[in-house]
């Protein structure tokens, strides 16, 4: 069976911590806007993790919801787009193909989840910091829309590397950078046609919800919700 | 065409000239270093993936390439190659990842430190490992920057393809020309024949 | 026109647009032959060890080969070389298990850094100025050996200083030998935020001199006063792996995190149940709650018996931390203290934890023997042990105590390493002041910051990951561990590790120095301390010296067979009743508390540098390249400041301006702000921007100890201008008030 790639977010787990995001700069070459075009709102955080205050002191509340592309089954950027840059492949991500696009940004207009960041600007990394950047990933240049690829380059050396070796993918052999440096394990991701897989187990749980599910986009993220005390001592 | 007399003659002259000169900022900007933020850093250079020029980038969006670039060393693919020196013996990791990697001097030196060493190709090579110095090779293969293309070498070794296939018949080539024109519907032809993925992000990732 | 003149005109644009074309053609650089043999695209993972906070998880390095600008030999070329691409956690390490903190993953910026120093410079105009000039290694050393040797004859030895961050592993051990054997006094180990509070209470409490380490895996109810354990504190990664099980780990079973503080932390912003108590006040509480337990006897016989003493009138039952005067002092509910002891009693595992903001107070101790206390009287499974050590634990020392040693006794020269308390000590250890008292500086830092910009000497170190690392692991693990790791990539620079340099000045001064170090290069040193834990049980199982040298470095260093180290005996000694928090600065003057914070983008301060940590957002204000205070709305509103507007926040010490942002989580009569920003002169990323909350601090301290009271500053605020002037960025979305709504599945 072909995969389909999923990833399962456990709010219960996250702490917010934020590891993801740097370990996603790091290994995608997401570019540093810099001050001003933070200010302008062109920072790309492929994940980044939201925080919703409630309350008011002495009884404030946070909630921490970490926030990435969906790589939704009916995603609402793949019809929008004049060039079909932004399309599905057959093991369920959304792609980005920096080549097609031309830059007319329907896409991240039509994305709820306001996960697709534009390059507005040539980026440019203070030499040497453009050492570090992963030779696995490309280096968009202006005007190409970007976003989360579940570490596509990751997916394709894991399957590469299985086919040599003739043998199946097995659960847990690669995972995305997000997921990988999680210290709480709130982020896990894998094969969710592999009944075996611990995303896929995970997916089914009762306390699993979907990110503005009832816009019907379907995604292949699946939000744990946060428990409370009582929950554990009522079953 | 009326005659242009006195200040409007040189009002055109100065209008023409300007535009050239635009012209030319555009074609050639020139980025050697810059200041940085506060306290005067300035940095030895910027990375970007900007071409340095429009020129350039039309280059590149078109795909000029030249197909027998002239090489630093008279090297002939066809001489080594009838000695029965296997591609990989220079070419390593081709099988394994997705470079196939240019040999450095220290691999030529290792068998033309004995062999050959009158040649006066030979020579300069030893001369360049004097110096602690690279042959400076001028790459013969690659994809335009835009295309984003993500060609990974082994899997196509794995799978039997043969480096002729692609790179055309090296035991005719002194040093390697670009003789098959490798662009997007050669890969999708062989693909389809293969019955190998033709997804877009097979390779465009 | 004419066709004549049209010709004339084409020829001069295109005569002229040629020129212009001339000019731009780029230098051919000449390639090197590179250093290693390395195959292009394919990965080879090398281990390393995270320097970054005291915790020491161990790293894999993803290297791939890419070509770098380099000089050789004075010239200017390419070279294909080794690259560190990606750090990752190592998933043998016991501590960090595979994972690692946001500050870890930014660590990598520290080696391609555009700012590092790439060779030895020496001052030329005046102290600060940051005029400096290139000089060969070669004339650098043989300086400060001349200046070592000249002290050392003239009978001056005991005037060399060496102030350094604190250094685990044999980095201390080296620079402790060179200093003993020297004749001069031993080094003084600073760092803004150091936990000789922590150590102290452990050592009185549980006779551990250290950091404690939980397995919250095990736990059934956490209660922490006020350490952020899941962001900044202790050892964060392991910390929060078990973290991740007592939620969700174990079906079932979920265990409860009480939150203690007066502000929201990001641990906090994690808690079940977020309770806000008065500053300084939580070691009340703590006995408050372990009143209700003692006179309820809601614990085992005998349980809190050793440390409980420690606090006076515990003997007696606490008579003086009934529910009612509890409340008054804290601000928590009786009601609350009541059931807080009832569920801490109840719960299968519990355990009872403090740090951060509570022991920066002047009464910091006693909030820390009375959580111990509480935690020994609820702790039934021993979540709370300590890690097992590899040789001696570093002595408990407050870091004023080292530089008040600088400026009340100007030593003749100064080493210094990793450390910058020109930035983070506060205004009361006049740092500016003693180094300027002081005739030789020289600094081993890879940066010019506001330390290292009076050294009239730089040799800079090499990045960590081209280093040889070691580090013993003070907490987070049930195993002893000490980690080890080659470089993981050749040097970039004209750079040299400290370690090998400190070593070769010792051989040339010669005498007691060179016997007590007699290794020419620092993993000679490394190799001599590692391979005596071949006999111990443990991660390596090999017959010879060489295999388990070898075997240490492939691994990322050795660690024990597991064992749990349990809390011992408490030291006896007089008890200690409780002394109220002192504060400086008149309440009527300067209305609020002022809390600075560790936070997760900038650590201590002294990560402001790196661009990735800048543009991270916030963890709770998703601020970004900004500094930024935290206000109660209600405040806000009280003093007509509103979102985004400049602030301008006074203690007796000074003042310093930040953007306000409102926020629901600290009290109205607080305000907070990140510790980090504020540099004047730290690289391009972080010099000139934003405020150091550190530079407005009053010097009081814990009463025992003499560790910084940071959380006993009081200031007054004032609105000082608008969002234009006050520039912070939040990144899209900010504080979002909107709930988590949950979809039908």
């Amino acid at each position: 069976m072909a995969h389909k790639w999923g990833m399962v977010v456990d709010l219960d787990r996250c702490t917010g911590c934020e590891a993801c995001v740097v370990a996603c700069h790091a290994e995608n070459n997401i570019p540093t806007a810099g001050e001003d075009q933070a200010a302008r709102g062109r920072a790309k955080h492929w994940i980044r993790v939201e925080r919703y205050w409630e309350g008011d002191f002495p009884n404030p509340r946070v909630r921490f919801q970490p926030v990435l592309c969906q790589q939704c089954d009916e995603a609402p950027c793949e019809p929008v787009c004049p060039t079909y840059a932004s399309y599905h492949t057959p093991e369920g991500l959304n792609s980005q193909v920096y080549n097609r696009c031309i830059g007319t940004r329907f896409c991240a207009n039509a994305c709820p989840y306001n996960v697709r960041f534009f390059n507005f600007y040539n980026p440019e990394w203070d030499k040497p910091l453009q050492l570090q950047l992963n030779p696995d990933v490309s280096v968009r240049s202006v005007g190409v829309m970007e976003k989360c690829t579940f570490c596509v380059q990751r997916i394709k050396a894991a399957e590469i590397q299985a086919e040599a070796e003739k043998r199946e993918l097995k659960d847990g052999e690669f995972t995305t950078a997000c997921a990988q440096s999680c210290a709480s394990k709130a982020l896990i991701f894998g094969d969710l046609n592999d009944s075996t897989s611990e995303v896929a187990r995970l997916a089914s749980s009762n306390r699993g919800t979907k990110l503005l599910g009832e816009l019907g986009t379907k995604p292949n993220v699946t939000y744990l919700e946060r428990g409370t005390w009582e929950d554990a001592n009522h079953g | 065409m009326r005659m242009l007399r006195g200040w409007r003659r040189g009002l055109l002259v100065v209008l023409v000239c300007a535009c050239a000169w635009g012209v030319v900022g555009i074609v050639f900007p020139r980025r050697a270093t810059r200041a940085s933020g506060a306290a005067g850093y300035v940095t030895p250079g910027v990375f970007t993936p900007a071409h340095p020029s429009a020129f350039a980038a039309v280059k590149d969006f078109v795909d000029i390439h030249p197909e027998h670039p002239v090489q630093p060393i008279a090297y002939t693919h066809k001489v080594h190659l009838a000695k029965g020196l296997p591609c990989t013996f220079c070419h390593v990791g081709v099988d394994q990842g997705p470079e196939a990697r240019i040999p450095g001097v220290t691999v030529c030196m290792s068998c033309h430190q004995s062999i050959a060493t009158d040649r006066p190709e030979i020579k300069k090579i030893a001369a360049y490992q004097a110096r602690g110095e690279e042959i400076p090779w001028v790459r013969v293969y690659n994809y335009s920057e835009s295309a984003h293309v993500r060609f990974n070498h082994a899997p196509h070794i794995r799978a039997g393809v043969d480096c002729a296939a692609c790179h055309s018949d090296l035991t005719k080539q002194t040093t390697a020309e670009r003789k098959i024109d490798l662009n997007m519907g050669f890969c999708i032809n062989c693909h389809t024949q293969k019955k190998v993925s033709i997804d877009c992000e097979t390779c465009h990732y | 026109m004419e066709r004549r003149d049209f010709i004339k005109i084409s020829a001069l644009s295109g005569v002229m647009a040629t020129l212009e074309g001339c000019r731009s053609a780029e230098k051919q650089l000449i390639r090197f032959v590179p250093e290693e043999e390395l195959i292009p695209g394919i990965a080879t993972i090398k281990p390393s060890v995270c320097t970054v906070c005291s915790a020491g998880c161990g790293l894999l390095v993803r290297v791939m080969q890419g070509e770098a600008e380099v000089v050789r030999h004075g010239q200017q070329g390419l070279i294909k070389m080794g690259l560190a691409k990606k750090l990752e956690g190592n998933p043998q390490h016991p501590v960090n298990q595979g994972k690692l903190c946001a500050r870890g993953q930014a660590s990598l910026q520290l080696l391609y850094h555009p700012d590092r120093i790439t060779h030895p410079i020496k001052r030329i105009g005046p102290r600060g100025s940051g005029e400096f000039q290139a000089i060969s290694w070669d004339d650098a050393l043989k300086e400060v050996s001349a200046h070592l040797g000249t002290l050392q004859a003239s009978g001056s030895a005991n005037s060399l200083a060496f102030l350094s961050r604190p250094l685990s592993g044999q980095r201390g051990e080296l620079i402790t030998k060179f200093l003993k054997t020297y004749g001069a006094p031993p080094p003084g180990w600073y760092q803004p935020f150091d936990e000789a509070v922590l150590r102290q209470a452990n050592l009185l409490s549980f006779g551990h001199a250290a950091l404690p380490t939980f397995d919250l895996a095990s736990a059934d109810y956490v209660i922490c006063f006020g350490a952020d354990f899941l962001g900044t504190w202790n050892s964060p990664v392991a910390q929060s792996i078990g973290y991740g099980e007592m939620r969700q780990g174990r079906p079932g079973r979920r265990a409860k995190l009480v939150q203690i503080e007066a502000r929201m932390s990001q641990t906090g912003a994690n808690a079940d149940e977020w309770i806000a108590c008065r500053p300084g006040m939580e070691g009340v509480l703590a006995l408050g709650i372990a009143h209700i337990i003692l006179a309820e006897k809601l614990a085992p016989q005998g349980a809190g018996s050793r440390p409980g003493p420690l606090i006076a009138g515990w003997q007696e039952g606490l008579p003086g931390y009934a529910p009612e005067a509890v409340e008054k002092q804290t601000g928590v509910s009786a009601v609350v203290i009541k059931r807080l002891a009832h569920e801490l009693t109840q719960s299968g595992s519990a355990v009872a934890m403090i740090g951060g903001p509570p022991l920066a107070h002047t009464n910091g101790l006693f909030n820390a023997l009375a959580v111990n206390a509480l935690e020994s009287l609820v702790d039934k499974q021993s979540v709370l042990s300590f890690t097992p050590q590899v040789g001696d634990a570093a002595p408990v020392q407050a870091s004023l105590a080292a530089l008040h040693g600088l400026s009340a006794q100007p030593p003749q020269m100064l080493l210094l390493y990793e450390a910058n308390p020109v930035f983070s000590a506060p205004p009361s250890a006049r740092v500016r002041e003693a180094l300027a008292k002081i005739p030789y500086i020289v600094s081993f830092g890879s940066f010019i910051d506001e330390t290292s910009a009076q050294a009239d000497l730089i040799l800079p170190d090499h990045a960590a990951l081209e280093s040889w690392v070691d580090n013993v692991a003070e907490s987070g693990s049930s195993r002893a561990v000490a980690s080890l790791a080659p470089p993981a990539v050749l040097p970039l620079h004209d750079t040299r590790p400290m370690a090998d340099v400190l070593l070769g000045l010792g051989r040339q001064l010669g005498g007691e120095v060179a016997k007590a170090l007699p290794w020419a290069t620092y993993d000679a040193m490394l190799r001599a301390a590692f391979v005596p834990l071949r006999t111990r049980p443990g991660s390596i199982d090999v017959k010879t010296d060489d295999d388990f040298w070898d075997a240490a470095q492939t691994q990322g260093g050795w660690w024990s067979s597991t064992s749990t180290t349990p809390p011992g005996a408490a030291v006896k000694r007089a008890p200690l009743s409780a002394a109220s928090p002192e504060f400086a600065g008149a309440a009527a003057d300067f209305p609020f508390y002022f809390l600075p914070y560790v936070s997760q983008s900038f650590g201590d301060g002294s990560l402001a540098h790196l661009p990735w940590l800048q543009e991270l957002p916030d963890v709770l204000t998703s601020a970004m390249w900004s500094s930024w205070v935290e206000i109660n709305p209600k405040t806000g509103d009280r003093l007509g400041i509103k979102q985004g507007d400049l602030v301008e926040i006074a203690s007796q010490q000074g003042t310093v301006r930040a953007a306000a942002v409102l926020s629901p989580g600290i009290a109205p009569d607080m305000v907070a702000m990140p510790v980090g920003q504020g540099h004047e002169n730290f690289t391009r990323f972080a010099s000139g921007r934003g405020a150091n909350p550190l530079s407005i601090l009053a010097p009081l301290t814990e009463q025992e100890t003499g560790s910084l009271a940071w959380a006993a500053t009081r200031v007054k605020i004032a609105r000082a201008g608008g969002p234009e002037q006050a520039r912070l960025v939040l990144f899209a979305g900010g504080m979002s008030g909107f709930p988590h709504e949950e979809q039908p599945r």
